[in-house]
């Protein structure tokens, strides 16, 4: 539980990391559905994961935006909300339109979020302008991480493949949780006056490589071997390309970042 | 899509009741954030959510396992539920007032009240100069008994419910958990993320939290209560 | 009842207490869950320090990623495809769970004092090297512990057949564990340690917000410190209270046999939570007794 406090502007667009939030998600499960379908192995499941980390730039983007003004209950619990109103939502889509499921899923989730949007701001009377719209982020962004992770571990987009490769398996857990924490942490890691927008969007893509390596881990067995370390190996190139990129903003920002030593002037 | 008759009617029910029970639940749950991890203020130093989903999701453990023997007796389920959040909201409770006793050394005392409603003891004395309370005294431990009472009651009656719709014990575990913090999370924005228990002045604001939980999990529900268990 | 499934509740019992004081460790060296504003406002008020500042949005759902990642990493390596020990699966369970905590805690720790620049917070890199290791080691710890808690709870061989995955199990005690970490022993690390330069047997007062010991015997405070504190305490009452829900969850189910005795079971656990009841009330009695009203108090109530 951390007191919020805002953050710097925001250089990148909401419209545009919304746009490519969704439209890459929805591409990457789609991509990796129709190619491991058309060639009948595993090894593209990896890019629903890349979907995954678009969504959660876009998920990482909305927690920033909401957690600027003070919510009362520190950063976790929306985006635990956003991916209970997402697992709900995803999995009714998928239960009765098969392929189409994950777009009436993301449907479904933003409804979600934009009624419990009006739920907070006009019966609870929490007053945030931009609640409704965070929320929708949210739910959407909760609701592609879920499928996304999901169609990693389960190769393709269906009902049946998802209950046995996901569910009975237990897998769901870390595809909810591993979800969550990749669009919490950025901002949660980066909270402070000095807050910078792109900083915490590269964590996000680091965090989102993150859940991507973990769903991997699952899909070691569901897709394969081969489909499995593929997405992981992928995952890790990318984990470790943002994660070096991050260093370098943390270096651009800090006050400075220092082998040891002792506090600054006038700290002691 | 399962047909969409009486019966699923009964359980769009259960569902409901679960998310006003975990809804109204966490009202109880005596938590002061931050402040009260440092002695500053009354009640368990934790999030609202994060305690409350943390004992009704162990009341979820009890009914899960009293369900995969005992399918068919709803009372028995709900109540292995609740008095597994009891257990761990108790528990939770008693060794955070060691914390506060032993390690930190202040009493038990509400900041809100100035005689205990159930002990009659005078608070104000008790409280340690520029903060407002700590620890978590009687009335807040009863007040967090039934909050983790209503609390895994919800959690376990959504389970049953959902159970019986898919019969996949994954896929309700999870699901019985979005729903549970979907509902938690509201209320825990209507009490704006700390509260004492029910002797609380922001416990009034209650009716917000129903008015809230009832149409989130009516909509909720009835998606999710639509999901089939693949057959 | 027999004798296997009574050890067996043991056992649990005995690694849900090293769990529990284990994560407490875990956190008191990051400052993370709710001392962490502490440690966030110090900067602000003019105190930049030396200590970790590891915020992992609540410690309840990163520690449950922990379980679970642990959970599914082992349940991959002890499935008929690899074939692994269950023992040595869950080992490198965990291990891929201090992995990724040690990540998430570095980019913690970088991101956090990065975002408090203009307060002169530095970067300091020996800490996030010394550090990291101590916090991955004791997740480490904490992961093993809860995968075989659940283990033993789902195991095709064992006497506990619990309905979930083990995934599932191993999220819901992960982050159950993490509230109870959050709930008990951070408080010896927010109200004692972090404010040890004013007197004992008070909270903090909100005037002193943020003004915690930077300094240690010699030198500056390292969070290392803080959990050689806190592991007096704060971590083994923390493993208490875990060892005690998991313990006391599982005796009743154990003792009576939930097919046919099932009310026994509940009505014993409503037993037990009248007798926490009391137990909280006498402990009440006790602290008010032992310690007695503020002697600055000066309002119109009597004591």
């Amino acid at each position: 539980m951390s007191v919020a406090a805002g953050g710097g502007e925001s250089k990148i667009d909401k419209t545009k990391l919304t746009m490519y939030g969704v439209g890459g998600g929805i591409l990457g499960m789609y991509l990796a559905h129709v190619l491991n379908m058309l060639t009948g192995t595993g090894y593209f499941s990896f890019l629903a994961g890349l979907g995954a980390i678009a969504a959660v730039v876009m998920g990482a983007d909305a927690v920033r935006r909401v957690c600027a003004y003070g919510i009362g209950t520190g950063v976790p619990s929306i985006g635990m909300m956003a991916m209970g109103m997402g697992l709900v939502a995803a999995m009714f889509g998928l239960a009765i339109a098969g392929v189409a499921g994950p777009i009436i899923g993301v449907a479904i989730a933003m409804g979600f979020g934009y009624l419990m949007g009006i739920l907070a701001n006009k019966v609870i009377k929490m007053n945030i302008p931009v609640m409704e719209e965070v929320l929708m982020s949210l739910g959407a962004a909760g609701a592609i991480v879920i499928l996304s992770l999901s169609v990693v571990i389960s190769g393709e987009i269906n009902y049946l493949d998802m209950l046995n490769d996901v569910v009975f398996t237990g897998y769901i857990a870390i595809v909810f949780i591993a979800g969550a924490l990749a669009i919490l942490q950025p901002f949660n890691a980066n909270l402070g006056p000095d807050e910078t927008q792109d900083r915490t969007l590269v964590l996000a893509i680091s965090t989102g490589a993150l859940g991507m390596f973990a769903a991997g881990i699952g899909s070691l067995i569901t897709v394969g071997v081969g489909g499995g370390v593929l997405t992981m190996l992928i995952a890790a190139a990318i984990w470790l390309k943002a994660f070096l990129w991050f260093f370098k903003l943390v270096k651009r920002d800090s006050a400075g970042v220092v082998g040891t030593g002792l506090l600054p002037e006038g700290g002691l | 899509m399962s047909t969409f008759d009486a019966t699923t009617l009964v359980y769009v029910f259960q569902i409901i009741i679960g998310g006003l029970l975990v809804g109204v639940g966490v009202h109880f749950v005596p938590v002061g954030g931050a402040p009260a991890a440092m002695a500053q203020a009354t009640g368990v130093g934790t999030g609202t959510v994060q305690l409350a989903t943390g004992s009704g999701l162990t009341g979820l453990i009890s009914a899960g396992l009293m369900m995969s023997v005992a399918p068919d007796n709803m009372l028995l389920i709900v109540m292995s539920g609740a008095v597994g959040a009891m257990i761990m909201i108790n528990v939770t409770m008693l060794v955070g007032n060691w914390s506060y006793v032993y390690a930190v050394g202040v009493p038990p005392v509400s900041g809100k009240v100035d005689y205990d409603p159930i002990t009659k003891d005078p608070q104000p004395p008790y409280i340690a100069p520029g903060t407002v309370g700590h620890g978590v005294p009687t009335v807040s431990y009863v007040s967090g008994t039934i909050g983790g009472l209503m609390g895994g009651a919800g959690g376990s009656l959504i389970y049953y419910a959902l159970m019986n719709i898919n019969g996949i014990s994954g896929l309700s575990a999870f699901f019985a958990i979005g729903i549970f913090v979907v509902n938690a999370v509201i209320a825990s924005y209507n009490i704006q993320g700390t509260i004492e228990g029910f002797h609380d002045p922001k416990f009034k604001r209650l009716p917000k939290a129903i008015q809230s939980c009832f149409v989130a999990t009516l909509i909720i529900g009835i998606f999710a209560v639509l999901i089939h268990g693949g057959v | 009842m027999d004798m296997v499934s009574m050890g067996l509740l043991a056992a649990m019992g005995a690694l849900a207490t090293i769990a529990g004081t284990s994560e407490d460790l875990e956190s008191d060296v990051g400052s993370q869950s709710n001392p962490n504003s502490q440690v966030q406002l110090a900067a602000q008020v003019g105190h930049t320090h030396r200590i970790y500042n590891k915020a992992i949005s609540g410690e309840p759902p990163s520690n449950a990623l922990y379980a679970a990642l642990a959970a599914v990493t082992a349940s991959v390596l002890m499935s008929d495809v690899y074939g692994m020990n269950a023992f040595f699966s869950i080992a490198v369970g965990a291990l891929v769970a201090a992995v990724f905590n040690g990540i998430l805690s570095m980019t913690s720790y970088m991101g956090r004092n990065a975002s408090q620049a203009r307060f002169d917070q530095y970067i300091y890199l020996d800490v996030l090297r010394s550090h990291t290791t101590t916090i991955m080691a004791h997740a480490y710890i904490t992961a093993f512990c809860v995968v075989a808690i659940s283990y033993i709870m789902t195991a095709p061989w064992l006497p506990i057949q619990h309905p979930f995955p083990l995934p599932v199990i191993a999220f819901i005690w992960g982050l159950a564990l993490g509230a109870i970490g959050s709930s008990t022993g951070d408080v010896h690390y927010g109200a004692e340690r972090q404010f040890q330069q004013y007197p004992f047997g008070a909270g903090l007062n909100a005037a002193n917000s943020g003004d915690i010991v930077t300094k240690g015997e010699a030198g500056l405070r390292s969070s290392i410190d803080n959990a050689w504190f806190c592991a007096k305490f704060g971590g083994p009452v923390t493993g208490l209270a875990f060892g005690l829900i998991v313990f006391l969850d599982n005796w009743r189910t154990t003792v009576f046999d939930p097919a046919t005795q099932g009310w026994y079971a509940v009505l014993i656990g409503i037993l037990i939570v009248i007798l926490l009841n009391i137990g909280n009330r006498l402990l009440e009695i006790r602290a008010k007794k032992m310690y007695g009203p503020y002697p600055e108090y000066a309002g119109e109530i009597k004591a």
